[in-house]
């Protein structure tokens, strides 16, 4: 076992260098971000790696880029503190800035990152990962003989058997005139981890109706995911609050909720209608598409 | 390994596994123990500080990863003991303090709130005071401690 004495830290001058190291390393090197995660690895009985590759300080991993048309491209090693003043002035990504400004608490949002958030398989209350479901993101994997592109959803499938060397770089979000909210819901305000997590993006027709629906929940299960049979029940019907809140009632039984140390399985779903009926009453009164 | 950090405005070389928490060689190798260790999870904030001015957990801040920027402490708001910063003299003139444990990292929250931040509001204080954790007030006296220095009448500005 590696213990916090022996363990390495490499600081790369480049994305490049970092992904040849690590390559290079197999197994026993691994990506270090914000290092929120990482550091908590003793708590958790967890071995330490026996090397590190420290990505925060590559600048080429740390700007927001806002395209003409609105898509974004946000770099791995942006923190959710710069993330969520990067989208504060968007009006469609409502969601995406409140995961970020509400998770955890202010001096963790000053280290934790966008590629952490998204990369620790075993963190299940990750709030950008539903905001970031239901905005169809997909990220960029950097290898050293070149980088590819998959959707979120996919990523989350392969996160825990990337091949070394693979560092997710970017998340891109592309543009669209949605109505997004994020509903979390903590036991504490205190930074403590969300027992549930509903994220939802709509694209509302002229007529107020919904034209699609995107629901994703997270910190239920294991990995956040999207919700298929709520999105149908709400496409074709006007915003409603009160509606959605009683089909996600009628739905919820398709969540198996995880148990944990802050609410056991069963009390996980059962807040999930409440948290719909939140955050379609926190984008009911948004501008979208109309 | 030996590391060069630069702590309160001087630059300090230490010797630690690069995986080290900040919080701990602040303590127990540059013996700066305004700073406390507490929860190691992050969840607390009792050992927060200033890294380029922006508030980070110290027990999560690899001390390799806290080289090349401008770490600040608790006793950097006061240095030598002499006047305390306007913040700290409010907090002491509203007897907000008690037993002091969640002190030091409250006060660098909250500096890193002002600076960034001149006149928050109330909401704004209470967000940062989010991950502090404080088991023998009500924050009631915090928060109006540290509105208090924003109000330019009361700054004598």
């Amino acid at each position: 076992m590696v213990a916090v004495a022996e363990a390495e830290l490499y600081l790369p001058s480049s994305l490049q260098d970092a992904l040849r190291v690590l390559a290079d390393g197999g197994g026993a090197a691994v990506p270090l971000a914000g290092a929120t995660w990482a550091m908590r690895a003793v708590l958790r009985g967890e071995e330490l790696a026996a090397r590190y590759v420290a990505l925060s300080g590559l600048d080429e991993l740390r700007t927001v880029e806002v395209a003409a048309d609105g898509s974004l491209a946000i770099g791995a090693c942006v923190t959710h503190a710069r993330l969520g003043e990067a989208v504060a002035d968007q009006p469609n990504l409502r969601g995406l800035h409140d995961a970020a400004t509400k998770a955890a608490n202010a001096a963790v949002r000053e280290a934790a990152t966008v590629g952490g958030n998204l990369s620790v398989a075993a963190f299940p209350a990750a709030d950008l990962v539903p905001a970031l479901l239901c905005l169809d993101a997909e990220v960029e994997l950097a290898r050293p003989d070149g980088n590819e592109r998959v959707s979120l959803e996919r990523f989350l499938q392969l996160r825990s058997e990337l091949a070394p060397g693979t560092v997710l770089a970017r998340v891109h979000v592309p543009a669209g005139r949605l109505r997004t909210a994020h509903a979390r819901l903590p036991l504490r305000v205190a930074g403590d981890y969300p027992v549930a997590i509903v994220s939802v993006a709509l694209d509302v027709a002229a007529d107020g109706t919904v034209a699609r629906a995107a629901v994703a929940v997270g910190s239920v299960e294991a990995v956040a995911r999207r919700w298929p049979e709520l999105e149908a029940e709400l496409v074709g019907k006007p915003v409603g609050a009160e509606a959605a809140a009683v089909a996600a009632k009628a739905l919820s039984a398709t969540f198996h909720g995880r148990e944990g140390i802050e609410a056991p399985g069963w009390y996980r779903v059962s807040v999930l209608p409440t948290l719909v009926r939140r955050a379609l009453t926190a984008l009911s009164g948004q501008e979208g598409n109309q | 390994m030996t590391i060069e950090l630069t702590v309160n405005g001087e630059t300090r070389t230490v010797t630690a596994a690069p995986l080290t928490p900040l919080a701990e060689v602040l303590r127990e190798e540059l013996y700066l123990t305004g700073t406390k260790q507490a929860c190691g999870e992050g969840f607390c904030g009792s050992c927060t500080v200033l890294l380029d001015d922006a508030a980070a957990p110290s027990c999560l801040t690899p001390v390799g990863m806290a080289a090349g920027k401008a770490v600040r402490t608790i006793e950097s708001l006061a240095p030598g003991m002499s006047e305390l910063s306007p913040l700290q003299q409010a907090m002491k003139d509203a007897d907000a303090v008690q037993c002091g444990m969640c002190f030091p990292g409250i006060l660098m929250g909250l500096t890193a709130l002002l600076a960034r931040q001149p006149e928050p509001t109330e909401d704004d204080v209470r967000t940062a005071l989010s991950g502090h954790l404080c088991r023998c007030t009500g924050y009631a006296r915090i928060v109006d401690a540290a509105l208090s220095v924003c109000v330019p009448a009361e700054r004598g500005v």
